[in-house]
């Protein structure tokens, strides 16, 4: 039986869970079902962009199934969107209950604040999960079901690492989170952060003897080791999921050590 | 497991113990060496005016925010252990938020699940008594409500100590009256009540002892009969001919005229003196106001205290 605080917290998000989840899936299953559509489009608009472009956009062709799948699934918007939901519900655990005082009542029972604290972040992390995981479940049907021609095992391996990279920001929202309990400071630091990293990981592979520089940012180990062509890079996963976890942590320790609501 | 039987540990006899608690946000010093003992199964009222740190002081007690210095403990157990010290605890907030999604029953069935034990047979008949319904999702109740939620959720509680912030804030007068009807059922069944407010009459009418905090120091802990003689009115009066001849009646201090044909004083004790001489002059207007906790303080124990 799982904790009634996990339990209650999901169905407290109910509606906002179920509002992310059709939004990606939507947006997952549109997308790739226009491909054959698009087709003829895609030529035009890699004909008008300049190259540099191309390559900020993380749009390198979108003839081919991979490039497509990366031009419209990986790049942008999908982080985009699963990471929007990701600090958002994040955000919820610790940040704005704590804001209202709806913590308050909670941490006035018979409940360590780090059960409390652990307890929250399971319920949002496992829908968390459940949502980044959706482009997943979606890809492995409808690729095969419009006959892309590429590897479901490439496809499953840049999925996994969309939910990687939602696992990785998500403890980075919840540190920022439990260390201060500012709904503000959750969305504007994780956000300013992940654009901040996209960035860096959009340009430095852009610019010579600026590599390197990449290696700092959780998106060139969702994306910058090319899965759609190159398949599973297993210790790229690991990283990001360890540094969710790292931050997880450090945000639990945290939680627990500091005064609430002040 | 936490065994809370009185009897069977005479060692704990105190529901309540803070010994030199302070708590010191950079230069402001919130609350300043407090040392304070409930017993068990007294109705204690903790009464100071807005500000004056009581909050801080429970913030403290719940293991909420840390203390600078000095230490808490509820029923034998530090305050700090709050796995153990809530076993023994419920508590009720001064502003109660709730989870905004969650119907009352919702949040009434996760606090019964993670508290110190519930009376759900309790729960139920004081659900009924606070007129609480708890069909509706918790952001469509209105601050009495949630306050409600949170009473109910805490007076169903076996909880041999109940610490209750500014409960009655946000209720009706007939709510007020099922507050204290929970109250004193609650010492009947042997609870220890630490009732925060900055409402005199609330505090007089339930609370067999007072603690009088004033900015972040203990200045007083007396026995209700005590506070009565706190309890004074503001009367103003306008008159026409002759002044009344106030000064020399029992209960009334500082006459003062306020211009022309009003007199200004504080009336404290039985009022029928003071309305005697007044009926006897050519009263044409009379005010009486009741000062703020604030101003009662200020006046009682000066502007000396504040420091």
């Amino acid at each position: 039986m799982l904790p009634a605080l996990v339990r209650k917290t999901w169905r407290d998000d109910r509606s906002s869970l179920i509002g992310w989840a059709v939004g990606v899936a939507a947006f997952t299953g549109i997308y790739t079902s226009f491909y054959s559509q698009f087709q003829g489009a895609a030529e035009l608009k890699q004909d008008a962009l300049p190259q540099g472009m191309l390559d900020f956009l993380g749009i390198a062709d979108m003839l081919s199934p991979a490039g497509y799948l990366q031009a419209t699934i990986f790049s942008l918007i999908g982080p985009l969107l699963v990471l929007m939901c990701a600090i958002t519900l994040i955000a919820r655990t610790i940040a704005r209950p704590e804001e209202d005082g709806g913590m308050e009542l909670m941490l006035a029972n018979p409940l360590s604040r780090a059960a409390f604290a652990w307890q929250r972040v399971a319920a949002a992390g496992s829908a968390l999960t459940a949502i980044a995981a959706i482009p997943w479940i979606l890809l492995m049907i409808v690729v095969p079901w419009i006959g892309m021609d590429i590897s479901l095992s490439r496809v499953a391996a840049a999925s996994a690492g969309l939910v990687a990279l939602v696992w990785c920001f998500a403890g980075i929202a919840f540190l920022v989170g439990a260390a201060t309990g500012k709904r503000g400071a959750v969305l504007t630091i994780t956000g300013g952060l992940a654009v901040a990293t996209y960035m860096v990981n959009a340009i430095g592979g852009m610019l010579d003897g600026w590599h390197w520089v990449r290696w700092l940012s959780p998106f060139h180990y969702f994306i910058g080791t090319d899965p759609l062509h190159t398949g599973w890079h297993p210790v790229e996963l690991l990283t990001l999921v360890l540094l969710g976890a790292a931050t997880t942590t450090a945000g639990v320790i945290l939680f627990d050590r500091r005064d609430i609501g002040v | 497991m936490i065994h809370v039987d009185r009897k069977a540990c005479p060692l704990t006899d105190s529901a309540l113990r803070t010994v030199g608690l302070t708590k010191r946000y950079g230069r402001l010093m919130a609350v300043d060496d407090l040392t304070l003992e409930v017993a068990a199964g007294e109705v204690f009222g903790f009464l100071g005016p807005n500000g004056a740190g009581k909050s801080t002081t429970i913030r403290m007690l719940l293991g909420l925010i840390r203390p600078t210095a000095g230490r808490a403990s509820v029923v034998g157990v530090d305050a700090a252990d709050v796995t153990r010290a809530h076993q023994v605890l419920a508590y009720v907030p001064g502003d109660v938020a709730l989870w905004p999604h969650l119907t009352g029953a919702e949040i009434l069935h996760l606090l019964a699940r993670i508290g110190p034990g519930t009376d759900l047979a309790y729960q139920d008949e004081l659900i009924e008594r606070f007129v609480l319904d708890p069909s509706k999702p918790a952001r469509t109740y209105s601050t009495g409500n949630r306050q409600k939620v949170a009473l109910v959720a805490a007076f169903a509680t076996r909880a041999p100590l109940l610490v209750l912030d500014e409960p009655t804030s946000g209720l009706d007068p007939l709510m007020e009256r099922e507050f204290r009807t929970a109250v004193t059922q609650a010492r009947d069944r042997g609870q220890t009540v630490f009732l925060s407010s900055h409402q005199l009459a609330e505090v007089q009418a339930i609370c067999d002892r007072v603690g009088i905090l004033r900015a972040g120091r203990l200045v007083e802990v007396a026995s209700v009969a005590r506070l009565r003689a706190l309890q004074r009115a503001e009367v103003t009066v306008a008159f026409t001919g002759t002044p009344p001849a106030l000064s020399a009646v029992p209960g009334v201090e500082t006459v003062e005229a306020i211009g022309d044909g009003q007199l200004r004083f504080f009336l404290t004790g039985p009022p029928a003196p003071a309305l005697s001489v007044l009926a006897e002059a050519d009263v044409t207007a009379l005010t009486v106001r009741e000062p703020s906790l604030e101003e009662i303080f200020l006046d009682y124990y000066g502007a000396e205290a504040a420091r």
